[in-house]
């Protein structure tokens, strides 16, 4: 009997990713971001998500791809993982939907660009439409952000 | 029932006993022949056992019983306290403490108590005590006979029972109150004064607390142990005023088993409810005494349990709420002022008046008084001076000084550090303060108190100093001063050196006698709490630790600026003072910039080079607006590009991905929703 997933799905260039359903605690329109000095350029800043500050990362800008540019359809997806509280910026969020865990592959080495290590796996939906799931702990793995240059006075 | 919901109220309601245990039995060991002390613990431990036996934890309700086996026996005169007794009670206590713990941590409660059971129960057998013929006939109290329901608990009719083997008299007194008697409290009270001048009373029906609070109706019951006759006790009840009837009846062996056992549901009731009302057997003028003071206490206590317990994590979501409602409010008054109607104008001012008074309230609700830590530091250091054979007094002042409950939570662990510092390394022992012609006894002062938007919290000794010539050794050895500087330093510099991160280890200890033992670790945890550490030291005189602590963590008063279209905020209590400065008046020093202020040089720093600012740049301006800040002595100024005004901030954290970004110690929410971040001055000045 194989075991039903529900995920997020979302947009980031020209691939589909998922996320557990469960690691998401909101889907949120684009709002405005405050810069956080002296950090990797793949953090855009903070949010206030009712009265909690909420750094938010450019997904695509931590996978090394190409930033795109915002617009009515982007998203800021909030996932708490291991307490940690983050949103990440997509650039659609359209669909949830059941997969079968049975269709998960384990990733190959290289998929768009993106390191191995960030993914759980490739599921098969259909004929023809994959989704890339994510491995959100090693996305928000703290120990691999570029070290933070020392403020010099 | 389901225990689950009462589980909380019981541990809450047990760590007040604790507590009160700790504390009196504290007491008691300074002043051992107060028998009111035993009395309040013996009423503690009782309820204790009577609610640990409701909620059915067994081995903590047993082992409560066996303290107040051992209990009785000294408030009843039979056994007296030495160093003995009161470390096992202590241990007793100790065991509790860890069995509520383990509940509060979801565990059964259970552990094996069996060697400190022993012990206790060799006190009240007298294998240990001298006065063997007044301890054995408890004894059998301990017994494991089950409570099977009755007017008495099994302690009250073991009581009872044995007062009647060594030939006492025990009475049933039953007394009516006439129709119209107008204070029928004060007229129970009256027969108990009677009662306990001629014996001991050892349980009444209802309880004192509800006779107290006049929860009866016209009649009552008392049982009693007695030296006079029955008739003597009648005439005597009747002497009082608006008494209309007293029954008393002379108690066997088998009416007292009948009363215990029948077979009345009160049981449960009587046993968490009642809180006996015993003095000793001796009608001293100091006993009656006593009693009234334990009356009296028995009804402050009403009046102070008018509070209810709430969850710190409904506080924090309520003060969440608030602050949302807050940007709401600076929205709508917005809008207002567009709109310009002037009902919806007063309305809304209206609203702004009461959201500030319900900020107030919110904040307040947050303040939790220092007792709360400070209250399990007299054991502690009992303990300690015990462990090393000194003596210590331990003085704490200010102990109702309100901090915010998160600061509170955080101070705990600083504050032992530096007590057992001050009781380890700072204090001598009794042979030393003698050869230095000071008292036998050391002094600890424990004080707390508010000094404008801060909490002060010191300790300080009378012990033997620091030796700062073995630091400054010490210090130039590990590195961490230079030796051509060591003569520049400062007395005060040098005793901030035990708070250096390599001061710390173990091989030091033995050196420069322990001094700075974790001591870094001390003054991270107050620096990250937005605090400040201080020593002083008198060698030979002793050494005071300050500790500055913010009043809240919450919120704080800060001045918010401009750096192009972003904005900022710089804490208040780090700013010395805002100015204009001309381009022409900065110097250069090595290629540093620098301003002169108050006859001193200090460096400049622009912000918005280190902050990467993309809509601001100074170098366009002619005049700089700059904050001048400090850490301490030191001072610094950096460039800004426009004030806005000072304001209270709520502080946010940045949350665990981002922490420790340089030059940024949080956020907060500005009033139009926007999150503004909060520059930590620290950071900016090495």
């Amino acid at each position: 009997m194989a075991e039903e997933l529900k995920v997020i799905v979302f947009g980031l260039g020209n691939e589909e990713y998922g996320i557990e359903v469960d690691k998401v605690k909101t889907i949120e329109r684009m709002s405005p971001i405050t810069r956080v000095p002296k950090t990797p350029s793949f953090i855009k800043g903070v949010i206030n998500l009712r009265g909690i500050v909420v750094p938010v990362l450019n997904l695509s800008g931590r996978f090394n791809l190409p930033e795109t540019e915002a617009t009515e359809h982007t998203r800021i997806i909030v996932v708490v993982v291991n307490d940690m509280e983050v949103g990440f910026i997509v650039d659609a969020a359209n669909d949830v939907i059941d997969i079968d865990t049975s269709t998960i592959d384990s990733p190959p080495e290289i998929v768009g660009g993106i390191q191995a290590k960030y993914l759980d796996g490739i599921a098969k939906i259909g004929e023809d439409r994959l989704l890339i799931m994510l491995n959100l702990t090693e996305v928000l793995n703290r120990s691999e952000l570029v070290q933070l240059e020392q403020i010099e006075v | 029932m389901d225990m689950n919901a009462y589980l909380s109220m019981f541990i809450d309601e047990s760590n007040d006993h604790l507590q009160a245990l700790n504390d009196n039995l504290m007491r008691l060991e300074n002043d051992p022949e107060d028998i009111s002390i035993v009395q309040d613990i013996f009423r503690s431990a009782h309820t204790l056992k009577g609610m640990s036996a409701t909620m059915g934890y067994e081995d903590l309700a047993s082992l409560t019983h066996e303290m107040e086996n051992v209990l009785d026996l000294v408030r009843n005169n039979k056994l007296k306290m030495d160093s003995f007794i009161f470390d096992t009670l202590f241990k007793g206590l100790d065991a509790l403490e860890k069995m509520v713990q383990d509940i509060v941590e979801g565990g059964t409660g259970k552990a094996d108590v069996s060697a400190i059971v022993a012990d206790l129960v060799k006190i009240v057998k007298g294998d240990y005590a001298t006065d063997t013929s007044a301890t054995a006939s408890v004894t059998s109290a301990s017994g494991k006979t089950n409570n099977s329901g009755g007017i008495l608990d099994q302690f009250q009719s073991s009581v009872l029972k044995q007062s009647i083997e060594s030939g006492h008299q025990v009475f049933y007194v039953k007394v009516t109150l006439t129709e119209s008697c107008v204070l029928k409290a004060a007229r129970s009270y009256m027969v108990f004064d009677v009662l306990e001048n001629s014996g001991e009373i050892v349980k009444s029906e209802p309880s004192v607390e509800e006779l107290e609070q006049e929860k009866f109706d016209r009649s009552f019951t008392v049982f009693t142990i007695s030296q006079i006759s029955s008739d003597e006790i009648v005439s005597k009840i009747n002497k009082i005023s608006e008494i209309e009837s007293v029954e008393v009846s002379l108690l066997d062996e088998d009416s007292l088993a009948a009363l215990s056992y029948s077979d009345t549901p009160t049981t449960k009731n009587s046993l968490s409810e009642s809180t006996e009302l015993t003095s000793s057997k001796a009608p001293s003028p100091v006993a009656q005494v006593d009693e009234k003071k334990n009356v009296k206490q028995g009804s402050q206590a009403a009046v102070a349990n008018r509070t209810i317990r709430v969850d710190i994590e409904r506080l924090d979501s309520l003060m969440n709420l608030f602050s949302e409602m807050l940007i709401d409010r600076v929205r709508l008054e917005q809008l207002a002022s567009e709109i310009k109607r002037n009902d919806l104008s007063e309305t809304i001012e209206h609203m702004a008046r009461v959201s500030s008074d319900l900020q107030n309230i919110v904040l307040k609700l947050r303040m939790v008084p220092v007792d709360t830590v400070f209250n399990r530091f007299p054991r502690m250091i009992r303990d300690l001076a015990k462990s090393m054979d000194k003596k210590i007094d331990l003085v704490i002042t200010g102990a109702d000084t309100e901090l915010d409950r998160t600061v509170i939570d955080e101070i705990g662990d600083p504050l032992v550090h530096l007590l057992r510092n001050s009781v380890d390394h700072g204090i001598e022992t009794t042979s030393e303060r003698i050869a230095a012609g000071k008292s036998e006894t050391g002094t600890v002062h424990l004080r707390a108190f508010h000094s404008g938007n801060h909490v002060f919290i010191e300790v300080e000794e009378d012990g033997k100093g620091i030796n700062k010539d073995k630091i400054l050794e010490k210090a130039i050895s590990k590195g961490i001063v230079k030796p051509e500087d060591a003569s520049k330093l400062s007395d005060d510099e040098i005793h901030m050196l035990i708070f250096a991160a390599g001061f710390s280890t173990a091989d030091v200890i033995s050196d420069i006698s322990g001094r700075g033992v974790g001591l870094d670790v001390v003054r991270t945890k107050i620096t990250s709490l937005g605090g400040n550490v201080a020593v002083t030291s008198v060698q030979g005189k002793g050494t005071k630790f300050s500790v500055q602590l913010p009043l809240t963590l919450s919120i704080i008063s800060a001045m918010l600026i401009k750096l192009g279209d972003e904005k900022y905020a710089v804490p208040l209590s780090s700013i010395v003072e805002t100015a204009i400065i001309p381009k022409s008046s900065i110097l250069s020093v090595h290629g540093n910039p620098m301003i002169k202020f108050r006859n001193a040089v200090i460096p400049l720093i622009s912000l918005s080079n280190l902050f990467d600012s993309t809509s601001f740049n100074e170098q366009l301006e002619d005049e700089h607006e700059i904050i001048v800040i400090h850490k301490g002595e030191k001072w610094a100024a950096i460039i800004i590009d426009e004030f806005i005004g000072q304001s209270e901030i709520v502080l946010k954290s940045l949350g665990k991905y981002m922490k420790n970004i340089s030059g940024i110690s949080g956020a907060t929410i500005l009033g139009d929703g926007q999150v503004a971040l909060i520059i930590d001055p620290n950071a900016l000045i090495k």
